[in-house]
């Protein structure tokens, strides 16, 4: 018996020290993989609060990876592998899987996309250590700044590409000035989180171009995410009889908000808010109280721009995800898809596809035709700092038909090449 | 008339000691024999071991159940940025600065929490920390609500990449090892008998004259400034912080929790026990998205209804087996024959 109790006390010691030492092991077998291979780590939020940016992410996944199956770098053929890692829409997480991503599955670029919780702390950890990241799906100023960004010398290996705050202020106005309101005062909310910030900030944000175009910000205060009461907010809003609703809030905060204000009878005409309006299912959620917000539209089916990787049009896109999921297009897949067009293009021109500096230099050289716009690092009128290039913003309103949401864009002042589809009503 | 004679330890934990420092050895060269990905590895098993650790020393033998320790996790982390934001120090030297602040921070806080009892405290250390939450939220000097990230330059001063790796490791490392180290002395000694008993019947040892308000209010200064400590660490790995990131309930203290009462509360192995299953369990199924946070929960049921001890208080049972011998056993008496 006694002799029996050893033995399992050394197999649970040796367990453990192995347990301890698989990685290792695992980590040797794997490096005897030989070839021209290119990997891409994906880093993006597909369950928890972000999930939405992340809805599509496995079918832009699928199309890249076959679309990426012929591409030659220096006359040979490359093996792209795309590696997925899910953030659970939290930054502590998404700092490790971008760890993961360059120690364990040695990525030689890393994409990224949705929210600053997960573009800020993928980017960070790719610039310490020395691998090339392309990002979007964040307003660069929370991306830029956010990240201690100095614009004089900028970032070394992270690049991002999406519109900027100035961009969606622009497009705000636009909107208001169509709806032919005349009362200034303008409602103002915005949580205590990166974006709210930085889109209430007093010098940087909403507030000093609103004023320039005559319009009066009634500014409450930052409110915390998941607030459940914003009887204060609504009270002022109503003393100050605005009639206009703008911000920056997530979805649950505005579905709070926009109840709250039904009971309260507080009842807006135009109501603006960024980043809680973008998808389908927030607005159907909404119900009848869904029709006629509006909000920022970085990307449709029907922007005039196609594919560098696979040829399709930005419809044809939108139409072979809803064929194959039978879900609605959203925003984020034409951002996503770029991601890749870029990595691929990248793939195609880097010098040598093993060494991080030759990846950066192709990928800093980038001039791109994408889904979304032209891309281009290199200095031009689109590039307000180094390693950022705006895209185009156009603003627009849902408006319910046989009770689906449709989103159309009434205005297109800030990008004329983008058509219009419809114009713009009231609430109510 | 019989001899009967007094140990704390067996054969089997004597030898079970010599392999542990083996293996303490083994690890503490780990930077020398193993890739950079594995030390990454290595230290995040060692933060959690040692925030493990701590909530154990707490939870399990001081019987402070709180549910409110990423207070002291985002402490650190803050307090760390602020030392290399405001007062350009070197991130690593902020860790004992976090430390020794977490400590003096966990004082007035004793002195509020410790009015509650049982559940209630369980919610006041969580208020508590959601209150620190908050106010790190409105402090614009470090980021707000925006939360910031830690200057390339600050990092890039700790030295290479290979050293610096080896530098948090090693780091790391000291933490746990210092962690498991201290709380197995405290464990065997005259404080470590007072929480024995406290942990197996508070009013009792009151009754026995256990000074139990000194010593809870020690041990938790103790896990305060130790939790402060790794929080410190941790974000000196995640290069941002924000209140949501620092504060978060889920991170540092709802995985620390599954980890001790999974591996076993109120022993010494169960949180490298759990530490250890912990990692197995997200190495290979992290990748399941919602499924793996659902086998996380569904696994922690399971474990605390079949066996409310945890893995290693199977071990004991079976076995009455311990590898960090803390208590006394009798050896050498029979049962009298007539």
């Amino acid at each position: 018996m006694k002799k029996r109790y050893t033995m399992n006390r050394r197999n649970l010691l040796t367990g453990g020290a192995s347990m301890l030492a698989a990685p290792m092991i695992l980590k040797a077998s794997r490096a005897s993989a030989q070839g021209a291979s290119f990997k891409i780590g994906f880093v993006n939020p597909s369950t928890g609060p972000l999930a939405g940016f992340g809805e599509a992410d496995q079918y832009i996944m699928t199309a890249a990876q076959a679309a990426m199956a012929g591409i030659e770098n220096n006359g040979s053929p490359v093996s792209v592998e795309i590696i997925y890692k899910d953030t659970q829409s939290n930054s502590n997480r998404a700092a490790e899987v971008a760890v993961e991503l360059i120690e364990r599955d040695g990525a030689d670029l890393i994409v990224a996309s949705g929210a600053p919780d997960t573009t800020n702390p993928v980017a960070d950890q790719c610039e310490l250590n020395e691998v090339p990241c392309i990002t979007t799906v964040a307003p660069w100023q929370p991306y830029f700044f956010g990240r201690n960004g100095d614009p004089a010398t900028g970032f070394e290996f992270s690049y991002h590409f999406f519109w900027g705050l100035e961009d969606v202020i622009a497009n705000f106005l636009n909107l208001w000035d169509d709806s032919g309101i005349t009362a200034k005062n303008v409602a103002g909310l915005f949580p205590n989180d990166a974006d709210g910030n930085a889109w209430g900030d007093p010098e940087l944000g909403l507030p000093k171009p609103l004023a320039a175009r005559g319009y009066n910000m009634i500014d409450p205060g930052r409110y915390q995410v998941m607030n459940n009461d914003f009887t204060s907010q609504i009270s002022a809003f109503k003393d100050a009889g605005c009639e206009i609703v703008t911000g920056n809030m997530i979805p649950p905060d505005f579905a709070t908000f926009w109840s709250q204000a039904a009971q309260q009878d507080f009842n807006p005409k135009v109501v603006t808010i960024g980043k809680a309006l973008l998808f389908p299912s927030v607005i159907e959620s909404l119900g009848a109280r869904g029709d006629g917000l509006t909000t920022e539209i970085w990307w449709t089916p029907s922007h005039p721009f196609a594919s560098s990787l696979t040829g399709e049009t930005a419809g044809q896109l939108a139409e072979g995800y809803t064929a194959a999921t039978g879900r609605t297009w959203t925003q984020p897949i034409g951002f996503v898809h770029a991601l890749f067009e870029i990595a691929a293009d990248v793939a195609r021109r880097a010098e040598a596809l093993d060494d991080a500096y030759s990846v950066t230099e192709a990928l800093a050289a980038t001039n791109l035709d994408t889904i979304v716009g032209n891309v281009n690092w290199g200095g031009g009128d689109l590039n307000p700092v180094k390693n950022v290039v705006r895209t185009p913003l156009v603003a627009g309103q849902w408006q319910l038909a046989d009770g689906k949401p449709n989103l159309v864009i009434t205005n297109n002042k800030e990008a004329p090449e983008i058509p219009v589809g419809g114009e713009m009503k009231l609430i109510g | 008339m019989q001899s009967a004679t007094i140990s704390r330890s067996t054969r089997a934990s004597r030898i079970a000691a010599g392999l542990a420092v083996i293996l303490v050895v083994a690890l503490a060269a780990a930077p020398w024999w193993t890739s950079s990905a594995n030390l990454r590895l290595f230290t995040e098993f060692m933060i959690y071991l040692a925030l493990a650790s701590s909530w154990n020393l707490l939870a399990g033998y001081a019987g402070l159940i709180s549910v409110g320790q990423h207070a002291y996790v985002g402490f650190g982390g803050y307090l760390m940025f602020s030392c290399v934001l405001f007062l350009g120090l070197n991130p690593l030297y902020a860790i004992p600065i976090a430390g020794v602040l977490g400590g003096l921070i966990a004082i007035p806080v004793a002195f509020f929490v410790f009015r509650l009892k049982g559940p209630y405290f369980a919610i006041g250390t969580w208020v508590v920390a959601e209150v620190f939450r908050l106010s790190a939220a409105q402090m614009s000097s470090v980021g707000g609500g925006s939360g910031l990230s830690i200057p390339v330059s600050a990092m890039r001063a700790l030295g290479s990449k290979s050293e610096r790796e080896i530098l948090i490791y090693l780091t790391a490392f000291a933490l746990c090892i210092g962690a498991v180290v201290v709380i197995y002395l405290v464990l065997r000694s005259r404080i470590g008998l007072a929480l024995t008993a406290i942990r197996d019947n508070e009013i009792a040892s009151l009754s026995l004259g256990v000074p139990i308000g000194r010593i809870k209010l020690a041990v938790y200064v103790v896990a305060a400034a130790g939790t402060a400590m790794i929080g410190a660490l941790i974000f000196i790995t995640k290069l941002r912080i924000s209140p949501d990131a620092a504060f978060s309930v889920n991170d540092w203290t709802v995985f620390v929790i599954f980890i001790v009462v999974i591996g076993g509360i109120g022993t010494m192995e169960g949180p490298i026990i759990g530490t250890l299953l912990y990692f197995v369990l997200r190495e290979s199924l992290a990748d399941l998205g919602a499924f793996y946070l659902m086998i996380l929960g569904a696994l922690a049921i399971v474990i605390m209804l079949a066996t409310p001890n945890g893995l290693w208080g199977l071990v004991v049972k079976r076995f009455d087996f311990s590898l960090f011998p803390v208590g006394y056993r009798v050896r050498g008496l029979t049962p009298k024959s007539d």
